[in-house]
C-alpha cells in the first residue's frame, strides 16, 4: 500500500491532508478478525459472567433472607410458594422493632460501636506508629506480642476473662479516689448498665471491660489493626517527621498534627472495620462478664431471638421451624441494615485506604 | 533515621558552614537557622555546666540535667516506649493474666475442684468426647479451604484490579462480606445453616435461605457424572476423593468468597504497590500475559500470599460455622459446663492450628520473594 498524501485544503495555519486508506470493510476485517480480538472477546465475556455469577452467590443469602422476611405463616405451609410471597406481611418487622427493641439496640450500639471504634483507632496508630518509627530495644518483642494477640483467638479466653475483671477488687473500697472517678463514670455510663455494679462485684454487668481492653490495644482484631497501621506508617517518608523535628515540635505534636493528618485514608479504613466488627460483636457483648441475665443493655445480638407474639403465632404450628429461621433472617436484616447504608457511601475509602498503605509481609 | 541526625548534627556543630553545605546539597534556610539555635543552645549548656563541676567538688551535678542531655537516639527510644505504652501495659497486665488463668484452669480444673496439676482435662477430653476425630476432620477441612481461600481471592483481586465497567461496583459488592459476615451475623447464618439441614432433613418445607447456591453441584449432576472416575490421592490412611474435594468447594462457594474479602483488600493493596514500569519493560521485551503472571506478578505478590495464608488460617479458625467451633460454642453444649475442659480443648486447637501455620510459613518461605528496596 502505498501512501500517497493528498493534500485536501490548505490555509495559513492549518493543512489538511488526507492519506490513502484501505478500505473500511478491509480495515474492520483486520481489527474485528484477528485473533487478539476473538481473545480479547472471550476473555472479557469470561470475566464479566464470573464476576456476574459470583455477585449473584454473594448477594443470593441476602435476597432469600429480604423475601423470607415478608412471608406470613400461610406461605410457608404451601409447598407451591418458593421464593416470593403469596400473602405478604410485615409483622416480622413489626414484632422485631416492637417486641424486641430494635431502637434501644440501634441506639446502644451505635454509641458503643462509635466510641469504641474511635479508642480503638486512635490507641492502635499510636502503637503502630511507635512500632513503626522509633528503634527501641524491646521494639521487635512488643511486635512480636502484636502478632501473638493476631494468632490467639479470642475463644481461648471466652472464661478468663470474665472471672479477670470479677477478681479486680481494688476498687471495691467506697474510700479510694479511683473508686470515686469510678462511681462517677458508673454515672455517666448508667445507660450501659445498672448502676452500683462496680462495688460489688469487679467489673461484671456493665460496659467498661469493652472499653479498658479497647484502650491498652487489646479489643476485637486490633493486632491486625496494628499490623496494618504499622506497615502504612513504615511507608511514611522520615524526612516529614526529620522536618518537623529541627523546627521544634515534639513527637506526639508531630505525630498528631503531621501524622494523623496524611494517613486518614488508612485511619478511616481501620475505623470502619472496628465499627462494624464492634457492631456485629457477639463475643465480648455476649459474654456472660459484663452482659448478664439482670443487665439492662440490648445489644445487636439481643434482637435475633423470637419475640412472644411470633412464637404465640406459630405454637403448634408443622412449619414453626422453618418460620424461625425466617424470622433470624429478618433480624439479621435488620442487623445488617445500618452497615450497609454506611457502607454504600464509605466503601470507596475501605479500598483506597488499604491500597494506598502497601502492606508487605 | 538517627544516624542522618547525627551526621547532620555533627556536621553543623563541630565544622564551618561550608562543610553544612557540602553534607546537605538543597540547604533549606529555615531549617538552618533552627539548627544553629539549637547548637547554640547545647553548647552554652555544656560550657555552663562544666565550669560548675570543676570548681566546687562537693556540688554534685542535679540528675535532672543529666536526664535533659539525653542523646537523641534514647530520646527516641523513650519516645517509641511512650507510644507502645498502651499496648504494654496491657499485654502485660491484662493478657498475660487472662492467658495464664485460661491455661492454668486446663490444668488445674475449675477452682476448688482440684488444686493438682493433671492432664486428667486433655485425657478426658481427648477419650471421652468425640474432640479428637472433630478436631482432625475440622484440620484436613482447613488444609483443603487455605488453598481455595488464597487462589480465590488473588484471582479476584487480579480480575478487580482491572480497568473496566463497573469496577467500582463489583468491589463494594465483593467486599460487602467483610463487613457483613462477622460475629453475630455469621453466627446466626451458621445457625441458620444447621436449621435448614435439619428441616431438609426431615423432609420439611423448603424454606430457601441459608446456605447459598447450595444444589449448585447436584442440580449439575456433576458428582454423579463423575462418580465412576476415580481420582483418588493416597495420604497414608485417608484417602482424598478428588471429585468429593471438589465438589465440596463448589458448595461452599459462599463461604469461600464471603470469607476472602481481607485477603482480596490486602492482594489488591500489593497488586497496587508492583510498580508498573516493570510491566511496561515486560511488554517491551514481548512477554504474553502468561508469562507476565508467573514471572513478575507471582514473585512480587508472594509476600502477601504468606500474609494471607496465615490470616486465612486464623480466619477460619475462629469462625463460628467451623466444626470444632461449634463442637465448643453451645451445638455440643458439653464444653460449656466445665471450664476445664474448654480450655483444654481450646489450648490443644490453638497448638494445632499453631504447628499448621508454622509448617505453612516454613513451607512458603522457601519460595517468598523479598524486593529490595533502595
Amino acid at each position: 500500500m502505498d501512501n500517497t498524501v493528498k493534500v485536501k485544503r490548505e490555509t495559513k495555519n492549518k493543512i489538511r491532508v488526507d492519506f490513502e486508506r484501505a478500505p473500511l470493510k478491509e480495515r474492520l476485517k483486520q481489527k474485528f478478525l484477528s485473533m487478539n480480538f476473538l481473545k480479547k472477546v472471550v476473555f472479557v465475556i469470561f470475566r464479566t459472567v464470573l464476576l456476574i455469577g459470583i455477585t449473584y452467590v454473594i448477594l443470593f443469602t441476602y435476597i432469600t433472607k429480604i423475601f423470607s422476611s415478608i412471608k406470613s405463616v400461610s406461605d410457608f405451609k404451601d409447598a407451591t410458594v418458593m421464593l416470593i410471597s403469596k400473602n405478604p406481611t410485615h409483622i416480622q418487622y413489626l414484632y422485631i422493632l416492637t417486641e424486641n427493641h430494635y431502637l434501644k439496640a440501634l441506639i446502644t450500639t451505635f454509641l458503643v460501636s462509635l466510641s469504641v471504634a474511635f479508642i480503638q483507632t486512635l490507641v492502635c496508630a499510636l502503637v503502630a506508629y511507635g512500632l513503626a518509627k522509633f528503634k527501641f530495644k524491646g521494639n521487635s518483642i512488643v511486635f512480636a506480642m502484636v502478632i501473638v494477640t493476631l494468632l490467639i483467638p479470642q475463644e481461648a479466653f471466652k472464661n478468663s476473662i470474665g472471672s479477670f475483671f470479677r477478681q479486680i477488687t481494688i476498687f471495691d473500697t467506697t474510700h479510694n479516689p479511683i473508686s470515686f472517678v469510678l462511681d462517677l463514670l458508673q454515672d455517666w455510663f448508667q445507660i450501659f448498665g445498672p448502676t452500683g455494679s462496680v462495688e460489688s462485684s469487679g467489673f461484671v454487668n456493665s460496659i467498661i471491660p469493652l472499653y479498658i481492653l479497647s484502650i491498652f490495644g487489646l479489643g476485637f482484631k486490633n493486632g491486625l489493626f496494628i499490623f496494618m497501621l504499622r506497615q502504612f506508617f513504615k511507608g511514611v517518608p522520615d524526612e516529614l517527621e526529620e522536618s518537623a523535628f529541627v523546627d521544634g515540635s515534639s513527637t506526639l505534636r508531630t505525630f498528631f498534627s503531621i501524622i494523623i493528618p496524611i494517613s486518614v485514608p488508612m485511619l478511616i479504613t481501620v475505623f470502619i472495620f472496628a465499627f462494624s466488627w464492634q457492631w456485629t460483636d457477639d463475643f465480648y457483648t455476649g459474654s456472660s462478664f459484663f452482659n448478664a441475665g439482670e443487665s439492662t443493655l440490648t445489644f445487636m445480638k439481643d434482637i435475633a431471638v423470637t419475640p412472644p407474639s411470633i412464637q404465640k403465632l406459630i405454637d403448634g404450628e408443622t412449619v414453626a421451624n422453618a418460620y424461625k429461621v425466617a424470622v433470624t433472617g429478618t433480624a439479621s436484616i435488620l442487623i445488617a441494615l445500618p452497615l450497609i447504608i454506611a457502607y454504600i457511601f464509605l466503601q470507596r475509602r475501605i479500598v483506597e485506604g488499604v491500597e494506598r498503605s502497601g502492606i508487605v509481609g | 533515621m538517627n544516624t542522618k541526625y547525627k551526621t547532620r548534627f555533627n556536621a553543623t556543630s563541630f565544622d564551618s558552614e561550608a562543610n553544612v553545605y557540602q553534607t546537605s546539597p538543597q540547604p533549606k534556610p529555615i531549617e538552618e537557622v533552627e539548627v544553629v539555635e539549637e547548637v547554640v543552645v547545647e553548647e552554652s549548656v555544656q560550657q555552663a555546666a562544666a565550669p560548675v563541676i570543676d570548681t566546687t567538688p562537693d556540688y554534685v551535678a542535679p540528675v535532672r540535667k543529666k536526664r535533659f542531655r539525653l542523646s537523641l537516639k534514647s530520646k527516641k527510644a523513650l519516645s517509641g516506649w511512650l507510644f507502645c505504652l498502651p499496648f504494654v501495659l496491657g499485654i502485660i497486665g491484662i493478657y498475660i493474666p487472662i492467658i495464664y488463668e485460661s491455661i492454668k484452669v486446663s490444668f488445674f480444673g475449675e477452682q476448688g475442684t482440684s488444686e493438682v496439676f493433671s492432664f486428667s482435662n486433655y485425657i478426658h477430653v481427648f477419650t471421652e468426647t468425640g474432640f479428637s476425630t472433630t478436631i482432625v476432620h475440622a484440620v484436613r477441612d482447613l488444609i483443603i479451604q487455605i488453598p481455595a481461600i488464597v487462589v480465590f481471592s488473588l484471582f479476584m483481586a487480579i480480575i478487580l484490579n482491572q480497568k473496566m465497567a463497573g469496577r467500582t461496583f463489583f468491589r463494594a459488592i465483593f467486599f460487602l462480606p467483610v463487613i457483613l459476615s462477622t460475629g453475630i451475623i455469621d453466627a446466626l447464618d451458621a445457625q441458620m445453616t444447621v436449621a435448614d439441614a435439619l428441616e431438609n432433613a426431615g423432609g420439611g418445607v423448603d424454606t430457601n435461605s441459608g446456605e447459598a447456591a447450595g444444589g449448585l453441584v447436584s442440580a449439575l449432576d456433576m458428582q454423579a457424572l463423575l462418580s465412576n472416575v476415580n481420582l483418588e490421592i493416597k495420604l497414608g490412611d485417608t484417602t482424598f476423593n478428588l471429585v468429593d474435594t471438589v465438589t465440596l468447594l463448589i458448595n461452599n462457594i459462599f463461604n469461600i468468597v464471603s470469607r476472602s474479602g481481607v485477603q482480596m483488600l490486602i492482594f489488591l493493596s500489593g497488586l497496587q504497590s508492583i510498580s508498573p514500569s516493570i510491566y511496561e519493560s515486560c511488554q517491551m521485551e514481548g512477554a504474553t500475559a502468561w508469562e507476565t503472571f508467573w514471572k513478575i506478578t507471582l514473585p512480587m505478590i508472594s509476600p502477601m500470599i504468606l500474609v494471607n495464608s496465615i490470616y486465612t488460617v486464623v480466619d477460619l479458625f475462629t469462625a463460628a460455622d467451623n466444626r470444632v467451633m461449634q463442637g465448643l460454642l453451645g451445638y455440643g453444649g458439653e464444653f460449656l459446663k466445665n471450664r476445664g475442659y474448654y480450655s483444654a480443648a481450646i489450648w490443644v486447637y490453638i497448638l494445632l492450628v499453631l504447628v499448621v501455620i508454622v509448617v505453612i510459613t516454613l513451607l512458603l518461605r522457601t519460595v517468598v520473594f523479598y524486593q529490595r528496596r533502595d
